[in-house]
């Protein structure tokens, strides 16, 4: 299959965490994908179905067992490509507590481009940009440990905004935070993805997310179960639920009125589409 | 066991130049067999409050008192008042200390001091409450645990203590909707089979909606609401100034509504509401 | 109850006193002097200079004197028992005993020498903290590797050095919030840590280290996970955003520096 434009590629990818001594655990099985430029890409699956550990495979955090992952056409396998896969994909993870280095908020930021080796003046351009882009110019100065989650999450953002990657791994950056700044965080980086043209990767179980992707995937036991858009996956037959996954709240209800014979179309997903729907019923 | 919440203020790090208030003025009472959501905003100061409950905080001013026992005074018996009033962790991580699943639900009754014997039987019972098959989950190390699972053994730890009153602190963060829903489905077994006043701590409205008959609304510290769901529910407006988002299906009725549907915003159950809705169209169609 | 409030080694507070504008360098190397006055001076009077220059420093740096002298209360237990050894264990042949009891016996020489070693204690932490209170955490790796450039031309991983030094620092914070939780989730299961003897307190503190150290290290982990990912490889090829430059604010506080260590060097010889 030709893709266009591909971004992350994995072929066959496998991989296993040992513990102890001959005991180990397979946390991926031959997983066949690839990640488009400019797209957002949600993965999805219960805890344990291995999209953490898949996720970590796209910046060479983890190395596959067997198969290949191929970023801008690098193998993560050989270690001179790491620097710039780094470069090229950035992470930002669940807590933001555990990712923020300093006690000052812009110079946490300028970790990542100090990281790597800019010359001053273009590291403070790109720290102000990250900081403009996210709204963060009035935190400039505080101390992280003196913010509120949600906060923290954008700050951890920026960090990786300033160091201007292709793309953005969000391993379920919203999994701690209150659902208001959790619609905050999911509403920047909708924006970063329109504005900047990152393509973002977004692992998350809430379906109120998922919806606002271009295309998901969903995994379980560390296989690749579903593949395809959110409204092509959502009307396969609730085979999600199979999965430890739910319905977002519009489909869940077009689904049980369509039960009532209510005349509805496959492809309701957000809430306004199915208000709109049933004002036209009405 | 009433808890009885008056005039209560407290600031965090007190005297040190971080020091900020996080509860203004707060009464509040919590009878025996209720099933009450808190809820709020991140730093609105719930769980702040929720730990006065279980004297883990004492007030700077103002008054706990826990079935007539001010948990000020000195000689108040605090550690019996928290085997009555059992508090789950929002993090399991921090709870859980020992290598395996039984053994940690036996450190509490252990820490009562009761014999061996009445210990395990303990165990047994907390076990089958939560949903944790005995043989299969008793000597289990809590590091091959799940989330879920490990929430359930954080929530079976602390009813082997034999609570009269549970005090659940944002148990379900970070679950997936499985995992969300089996714990929410324990909560709601122990409330109606043993009677344990429940009190909800969450950020998510949908999950208060689903639980709680009272809610009570922390905003910035202080008491915002203080009634039955029903009518903290039925002021959307109020509530999004907050900073609380409104569970999802009930913004879908709203804007029903709105668009002339005869449908009650404040209806939360998805039967309900699937229901109005269906009846909506029939009479639109019986009008034509 | 809060285990965090007490702690002030490794917190940051925000300000913009000519303390806090200073060279990171010309911090580090204000303290070491002054660290090494603390570890030679021998009189009350001596003392009595130094808490009236530090006085002035913590004012100039807008700290509040209780917020400064706050993260001593975790350590006053030790620092009672250091004092305490020194009163009854010292013997010199020519010292007057004070008093007897048992079979200890405290001397003049075995008190003043408790005390010396206590105010050095005391001082050394007061000074520490009032570096690390003005100093972020970056401008003190900044200027700590700054300083110890020279000896990377022998072969030491200065940086290394610095960034484990300065996760170090960060940890402490963390910690503390941590052993905080750890410490409540055992309280609501019944474990009375204000009750019993010395004995049976520290047995009870003995359950807790166990998730404390799991928790720490998987942080650990996250960070330095966290770290990796945003390029970070030991500091080869590394820039910096602020770069450092040494401005008249630091002249004159070198300058003060001098002065005080004169004062000093009299009150030692004389």
């Amino acid at each position: 299959m030709f893709i266009l434009n591909p971004l992350i590629e994995t072929f066959d990818l496998s991989y296993a965490y040992r513990t102890g001594s001959d005991r180990q655990v397979q946390a991926l099985r031959e997983v066949n994908m690839h990640v488009r430029q400019g797209e957002i890409l949600a993965i999805t699956g219960q805890n344990g179905s291995g999209k953490s550990t898949l996720a970590r495979h796209f910046n060479g955090l983890l190395t596959p067992d067997e198969g290949e992952v191929l970023i801008s056409g690098l193998s993560t396998s050989s270690r001179e490509n790491i620097p710039s896969i780094r470069k090229t994909v950035g992470m930002v993870f669940q807590n933001p507590d555990n990712q923020l280095v300093s006690s000052i908020v812009e110079e946490d930021i300028a970790f990542g481009p100090e990281n790597l080796g800019l010359p001053p003046d273009i590291i403070r351009k790109r720290v102000d940009h990250a900081l403009l882009t996210l709204n963060l110019e009035h935190l400039r100065q505080e101390s992280p440990n003196q913010l509120s989650e949600g906060q923290k999450q954008l700050v951890a953002i920026a960090g990786v905004l300033a160091m201007r990657p292709k793309c953005i791994v969000m391993d379920e950056p919203t999994a701690h935070l209150d659902p208001r700044s959790r619609r905050e965080v999911i509403d920047n980086i909708l924006r970063l993805n329109r504005e900047e043209e990152i393509t973002i990767i977004l692992l998350t179980h809430y379906m109120n997310e998922v919806v606002h992707c271009d295309r998901m995937i969903v995994m379980d036991q560390g296989f690749i179960m579903m593949e395809g858009t959110p409204t092509e996956i959502f009307y396969q037959d609730g085979k999600i639920l199979d999965y430890g996954l739910d319905f977002p709240v519009a489909t869940r209800l077009a689904r049980s009125l369509k039960l009532h014979g209510i005349d509805l179309d496959d492809n309701i997903i957000h809430t306004r589409e199915i208000v709109e729907r049933l004002c036209q019923l009405k | 066991m009433p808890i009885e919440v008056t005039g209560l203020n407290y600031s965090y790090k007190k005297g040190t130049p971080f020091e900020k208030k996080v509860l203004y003025d707060v009464h509040l009472r919590i009878n025996d067999g209720e099933v009450v959501g808190i809820i709020g905003p991140t730093q609105s100061g719930k769980t702040t409050l929720a730990q006065h409950f279980n004297a883990l905080f004492i007030p700077q001013s103002g008054k706990v008192i826990v079935n007539g026992i001010n948990t000020a005074d000195k000689k108040a018996d605090l550690v019996k008042l928290r085997h009555e009033v059992g508090y789950v962790f929002q993090n399991p991580d921090y709870q859980l200390f020992a290598s395996c699943v039984g053994e940690d639900i036996a450190f509490g009754p252990r820490n009562q001091g009761l014999p061996s014997e009445d210990v395990a039987a303990r165990v047994k019972e907390a076990m089958s409450q939560v949903g944790l098959d005995y043989d299969t989950f008793y000597s289990r190390d809590i590091f091959a645990l799940s989330g879920g699972q490990k929430r359930r053994t954080a929530i079976a730890g602390v009813l082997a203590c034999k609570p009269k009153t549970l005090v659940l602190d944002d148990i379900t963060a970070g679950l997936d909707p499985r995992g969300r829903d089996e714990i929410l489905a324990v909560v709601k077994r122990l409330h109606s089979e043993k009677q344990i006043t429940i009190i909800y701590i969450s950020n998510s409205m949908d999950e208060i909606a689903e639980l709680a008959e009272r809610v009570i609304v922390i905003d910035q510290g202080r008491i915002a609401f203080d009634d039955l769901k029903i009518n903290v529910f039925n002021q959307p407006e109020k509530l999004r100034d907050i900073g609380l988002e409104l569970p999802e299906l009930m913004t879908l009725a709203i804007d029903l509504h709105q668009q002339g549907f005869n449908i009650d915003p404040a209806l939360l159950k998805f039967d309900e509401i699937l229901q109005s809705i269906l009846d909506s169209l029939q009479e639109g169609q019986v009008r034509e | 109850m809060e285990l965090t409030k007490n702690i002030t080694l490794g917190v940051y507070l925000p300000g913009n006193t000519a303390v806090h504008r200073l060279d990171p360098r010309t911090k580090i190397i204000a303290s070491t002097i002054l660290i090494v006055i603390l570890l030679l001076i021998n009189s009350y009077q001596a003392y009595g200079y130094f808490f009236l220059f530090i006085s002035a420093v913590i004012a100039a740096a807008g700290i509040p004197p209780g917020y400064a002298l706050r993260g001593l209360k975790p350590m006053l237990p030790v620092l009672v028992l250091m004092w305490a050894f020194q009163l009854f264990l010292h013997s010199s042949p020519d010292a007057d005993v004070i008093f007897s009891w048992w079979i200890f016996s405290a001397t003049d020489a075995g008190l003043h020498l408790g005390n010396m070693i206590t105010l050095r204690v005391l001082f050394l932490f007061t000074v520490t903290t009032i570096l690390t209170l003005t100093t972020s955490i970056v401008s003190l790796t900044d200027g700590l590797e700054s300083l110890l450039r020279p000896l990377k031309k022998i072969g030491l991983p200065t940086q290394e050095l610095v960034m484990t030094m300065v996760i170090a620092l960060r940890f402490v914070l963390i910690l503390a919030e941590e052993l905080d939780k750890i410490v409540k989730a055992q309280m609501a299961r019944g474990v009375a840590f204000d009750r019993g003897n010395f004995i049976q307190k520290t047995r009870k503190i003995f359950p807790v280290f166990l998730p404390l150290f799991i928790n720490a290290f998987r942080r650990a982990e996250d960070l330095i996970v966290a770290m990796e990912s945003r390029s970070y490889t030991g500091g080869k090829g590394r820039t910096k955003m602020k770069t450092l430059h040494m401005g008249r604010v630091d002249i004159a506080c070198i300058l003060i520096i001098l002065l005080f260590t004169g004062l000093m060097v009299l009150t030692i010889f004389t």
